[in-house]
């Protein structure tokens, strides 16, 4: 047991040095979803101009949203773990890993948490910048049990958008170019993971299909959670039901996609 | 050089890209399912607001759809003739590549900034025309010719606008060599671009409305078929068009004195 922590532990620091080399890139990113934070709150203010509720909530409550929804991405999103993974299959170098006693999905996913260690910490500083001019819109709850669930909730968010990417990446054991899929994928997301717009502003028959959706667990559930937009415990414990359910599938549809792809590779060279 | 030297070289460039998007059929369907994916993205959104308030910024929701409408026609025709090309510019300034474009026989930055052409950019700007179409006849609108004619030219400004944008935004990597991410930021700009200009306020009012122009280079001309013709927008449009230009030629050659290439 501890030699297989021992062992991910020495993937999760590699993946951490090479995170901290794009530590500007990554802050520049962090930066730009700012700047989208402010179409969010030009949009979104001139639209409740004369209303003082827009679905229930106020805008103080939606600008939280949007602001937390950004936090929890850079902490959590999955950002170009599909194309790594595309990029290891067609260059062979997952080769490597087939000689080793190393868990391919174990040792991406030790990046995956290392990268999203580098990026949730970086997106603090455009938050403490931006905090004096947000704090007067920012409404958070303050039931203690929201951030009880959240824990669970971020966690299997985490392992949605993580199992995702990784079931992307491995459809380049059939494809030479995943971009396509991947950018088409990602335009899903967007949309019924809630980064658009809150999915409780859907009609409800739309609102209740995408419930049902793993796009709902992969962001919107959590921040919903934690911004006060979801407050029936009871549908909230079944919801975490049905995001348990999501990781479940997904993971094992990226350990099919697995041993289903390597029958169809081939390693080529030394 | 004559205009027409430049047209030869262009038209054998497109017909180059789309000798080689037929080549990948699958690829191209797929792309254009992406860009229209994104587009409806866009009008989504629009509905779903509208579903729960009447006007924003005192536009209602076919004027706004006319609005995002534009300001999707625009971006496709950027995507479609310019984006490929002043994408890979900075990576080929990053790896030397540039060099192929220092033999050729023409203006460098004419060369590096249309070489590619992207047939999945310029079909969905027929789904963008066609939301700008709908959404005049749900306005009720009856448009003349010359309206069109004064949409048209402002809609071709607002893509050297946004072209100037671009090859401003990939110019410094002939200083910092690695300008990646920076298109991100052009992206998040041109968010702006489908909100109307009458919800900016203050400081925003001066940096997206007066200091970049992406904000009135949609709502000009969405404004042009919904209000009618008004010279001062066409003007504005023209002189803001002439001067970002400017820029980008004057950046991208001072950058050019800049460039050692890389390769061996």
């Amino acid at each position: 047991m501890l030699a297989t922590f021992t062992k991910y532990y020495a993937a999760f620091t590699v993946g951490l040095q090479s995170n901290l080399v794009y530590r500007v890139n990554f802050a520049v990113r962090g930066f730009f979803s700012f700047f989208h934070l402010i179409v969010v709150f030009i949009l979104w203010s001139a639209a409740y101009a004369g209303n003082p509720a827009i679905g229930g909530f106020s805008f103080g409550q939606t600008l939280t949203y949007f602001v937390a929804l950004i936090v929890v991405q850079f902490m959590i999103g999955a950002f170009n773990e599909d194309y790594q993974i595309s990029e290891e299959i067609r260059n062979g170098l997952i080769n490597q890993f087939l000689l080793k006693p190393i868990n391919y999905f174990a040792y991406r996913f030790s990046i995956y948490v290392s990268a999203r260690l580098v990026t949730g910490l970086l997106i603090i500083l455009p938050v403490v910048v931006t905090y004096p001019l947000l704090k007067d819109y920012l409404v958070l709850p303050h039931d203690w049990w929201r951030f009880a669930l959240a824990v669970p909730a971020l966690l299997m968010s985490a392992l949605i958008q993580f199992g995702i990417a990784y079931c992307f990446g491995m459809l380049s054991f059939w494809f030479l170019e995943i971009q396509g899929f991947v950018i088409l994928s990602m335009a899903v997301e967007t949309v019924l993971g809630g980064q658009i717009f809150p999915l409780d502003l859907l009609p409800p028959w739309l609102y209740d299909v995408s419930a049902c959706l793993p796009y709902y667990y992969q962001m919107y559930f959590p921040v919903a959670l934690l911004t006060g937009r979801l407050n029936d415990f009871e549908v909230i414990l079944a919801m975490l039901r049905i995001q348990l359910f999501w990781v479940v599938l997904i993971l094992a549809l990226g350990q099919l996609l697995w041993r289903r792809g390597l029958r169809l590779h081939t390693a080529v060279g030394g | 050089m004559t205009i027409a030297h430049y047209a030869r070289i262009w038209f054998t460039s497109a017909r180059y890209s789309i000798v080689r998007t037929l080549m990948f059929r699958g690829d191209f369907l797929v792309w254009s399912l992406v860009e229209l994916f994104w587009m409806s993205v866009n009008i989504l959104m629009v509905a779903v607001i509208y579903q729960h308030t009447s006007t924003v910024a005192g536009w209602s929701q076919y004027e706004m759809m006319l609005l995002v409408g534009t300001s999707m026609l625009i971006q496709r025709f950027l995507m479609g003739f310019f984006w490929s090309s002043i994408f890979e510019m900075g990576r080929n300034i990053r790896t030397g590549h540039f060099d192929f474009f220092l033999a050729q026989p023409g203006n460098l930055m004419f060369m590096a900034t249309t070489r590619k052409l992207d047939p999945d950019g310029l079909i969905n700007s027929v789904v963008a025309g066609g939301l700008v179409l709908y959404s005049a006849h749900q306005l009720g609108l009856h448009p003349s010719v010359a309206d069109f004619l004064i949409y048209g030219f402002m809609v071709f400004c607002g893509v050297i606008i946004h072209y100037s944008i671009l090859v401003l935004s990939i110019s410094p990597a002939f200083w910092i060599t690695s300008a990646q991410g920076i298109e991100g930021g052009y992206f998040t700009l041109s968010e702006f671009s489908r909100l109307p200009r009458e919800a900016f306020r203050g400081v925003a009012n001066i940096a997206f409305v007066w200091l970049l122009p992406v904000v009135v280079v949609s709502n000009a001309p969405a404004s042009t078929l919904i209000h009618g013709f008004k010279l001062a927008n066409v003007l504005w449009i023209a002189v803001i068009t002439a001067v970002w230009l400017g820029a980008a030629v004057f950046v991208f050659h001072r950058g050019l004195r800049r460039y050692s290439s890389a390769s061996s």
